[in-house]
């Protein structure tokens, strides 16, 4: 047999492929499968959320910070419970670092307030002295991109089937909904009236003017986002 | 003595010389270090063992000659012997095959390094030096954690010297500031800083009037020092006739406490300044009680 195998590379390759690939099958699938289903407790991002992630995305926030807790003592102390691959669920994309020059963000809604994010956000070292963050004050000006943020949700809703209105266990056994809107123009309504409850925490007189006006600045999509993360 | 085994023993003397040389040189030299003598030692064995090996298959390659029957196929006049299998390698391949059995179905699944165990245990093993570390801690101590515990999660939002930074966040080196009483006093307040009183209702609901909120405010954010004000005998029916608190009916207005801090570290609290998240998750009761303790510390 051997010598037939000698005889016939091809049939020799496919021999080597299933015995490598058999260990591979015993590791990888069945805890792959457990691992990729969205942990209790994880909801897909609302309007407003998903907005404050293309806001983070663009301005490169994960050039700096991880959304990536290990599993160790001094990082969980610092930053929560470690990360669960089923978190990421409704992740597109990752959003996991690649390196750490700031804090980790993956937990930062527990511990951090909307207040304190504006403040930072204007002028970072007037909270954390020492801090190399730089000020992101035209977020205070620009205008949020809600239109795209409802695209990609219509669209992740029909091709990856993320569940949008629709029960999602939580902790606590009950089950919430994460509405989306029919309409392009129910989308922004709904994204301003989580606008409105992020500004109502914020100081600055000049936001709370934009969003009464119906416009949702940068920041309060952003800190809608951060605040979501837990 | 032919020339092969010449050339093994002068390779010999020239790789012993040169340890000897090597080593009898540094600091210490042969004599009085044991690592020393230990490295040279093995030096001497090493050498004589590779060079007679090496002598005895150099002789085999000379002197061997093939035979058997070769198989019937040859790759480029490369031909194969059919040779039996050694039974040493035969039982070896068994034996993988069965250990590859036991691995899959047994030894990986059930035995499989976790990362997330290690984790478990590290955390058990931390927590329960901390517990043995800190089970009696005298005052001292708990305000001394505390403050490692305030430098760590608390001065991001209140400062390094618990200002408040500037309004951004609750000084903590007075109970109370005006500003933070007024808002009370106008709309009322639920925070339960005692974990379970009735809320406090608004001022116009106690019968004070937008001056007397004003004087109250200014009285209160001011340390309970000065002139009291007619109507803050209001207050002193839940507070307190110095602001000191009622136990289970309105908490303490002339300075922190224990319970106070913390309830609030527990359960968060939104004011008029702003939110502060809970840190219940984040602390543990330990650590509670020492930030407690040293903000307790820092306004008295």
């Amino acid at each position: 047999m051997f010598h037939w195998l000698e005889k016939h590379p091809f049939f020799f390759s496919v021999g080597v492929f299933v015995v490598i690939a058999f260990a591979g099958l015993i590791e990888i699938v069945p805890n792959f499968a457990e691992a990729s289903r969205p942990t209790i407790g994880t909801k897909p991002y609302t309007t407003l959320e998903l907005t404050g992630r293309h806001v983070y995305i663009k301005n490169s926030c994960n050039a700096c910070h991880s959304q990536l807790i290990r599993p160790f003592k001094a990082e969980t102390d610092r930053y929560g419970d470690y990360s669960l691959s089923g978190e990421y669920a409704y992740d597109r994309p990752f959003l996991w670092g690649s390196k750490r020059t700031g804090p980790d963000l993956m937990r930062v809604g527990n511990y951090r307030t909307t207040d304190w994010h504006e403040n930072h956000m204007r002028d970072p070292q007037s909270v954390v002295p020492g801090s190399i963050m730089p000020a992101y004050t035209w977020m205070y000006t620009n205008e949020a991109d809600v239109d795209t943020a409802y695209a990609e949700q219509l669209t992740i809703r029909d091709f990856f089937s993320v569940p949008y209105n629709k029960d999602i266990p939580m902790k606590d056994g009950s089950y919430e909904q994460v509405v989306l809107a029919d309409t392009l123009a129910g989308a922004q309504a709904s994204a301003l009236e989580e606008a409105k409850l992020v500004a109502a925490d914020m100081k600055s007189k000049d936001i709370q003017d934009a969003v009464a006006a119906g416009k949702i600045p940068e920041i309060v999509a952003l800190i809608a986002y951060m605040n979501s993360l837990k | 003595m032919n020339k092969l085994t010449l050339a093994g023993i002068i390779t010999i003397v020239i790789m012993l010389g040169a340890t000897y040389l090597s080593v009898g040189l540094t600091k210490g030299g042969i004599g009085d270090d044991i690592v020393n003598q230990l490295a040279v030692a093995g030096a001497v064995i090493l050498v004589i063992i590779t060079v007679f090996v090496v002598i005895k298959y150099v002789r085999q390659m000379q002197t061997d000659t093939a035979s058997g029957k070769l198989a019937d196929e040859n790759w480029d006049g490369i031909g194969e012997y059919k040779n039996e299998l050694p039974a040493g390698w035969a039982l070896m391949f068994l034996g993988t095959m069965i250990w590859g059995m036991w691995y899959f179905t047994v030894g990986y699944p059930v035995n499989a390094y976790s990362q997330i165990g290690e984790y478990n245990e590290d955390t058990a093993a931390h927590n329960a030096k901390f517990e043995a570390k800190y089970a009696n801690m005298d005052d001292a101590m708990l305000v001394e954690m505390g403050e490692s515990v305030f430098l760590a999660e608390c001065k991001v939002c209140h400062g390094l010297t618990a200002d408040g930074i500037d309004g951004k966040a609750a000084n903590l080196n007075q109970r109370l500031e005006a500003v933070v009483v007024k808002d009370v006093l106008v709309n009322g307040s639920n925070n339960q800083l005692l974990g379970f009183e009735f809320p406090m209702p608004t001022g116009a609901d106690l019968g004070l009037s937008a001056s007397d909120i004003d004087e109250i405010s200014a009285y209160v954010g001011n340390d309970l020092k000065g002139d009291q004000p007619a109507m803050f005998g209001v207050c002193a029916g839940c507070h307190g006739a110095e602001g000191e608190g009622l136990d289970g009916v309105g908490p303490q207005l002339n300075g922190f406490n224990n319970t106070l801090v913390t309830n609030v570290l527990t359960h968060g609290k939104k004011g008029a300044i702003g939110t502060m998240p809970k840190f219940a998750d984040r602390l543990n009761e330990t650590q509670i009680k020492a930030a407690s303790a040293y903000v307790t510390s820092l306004s008295k």
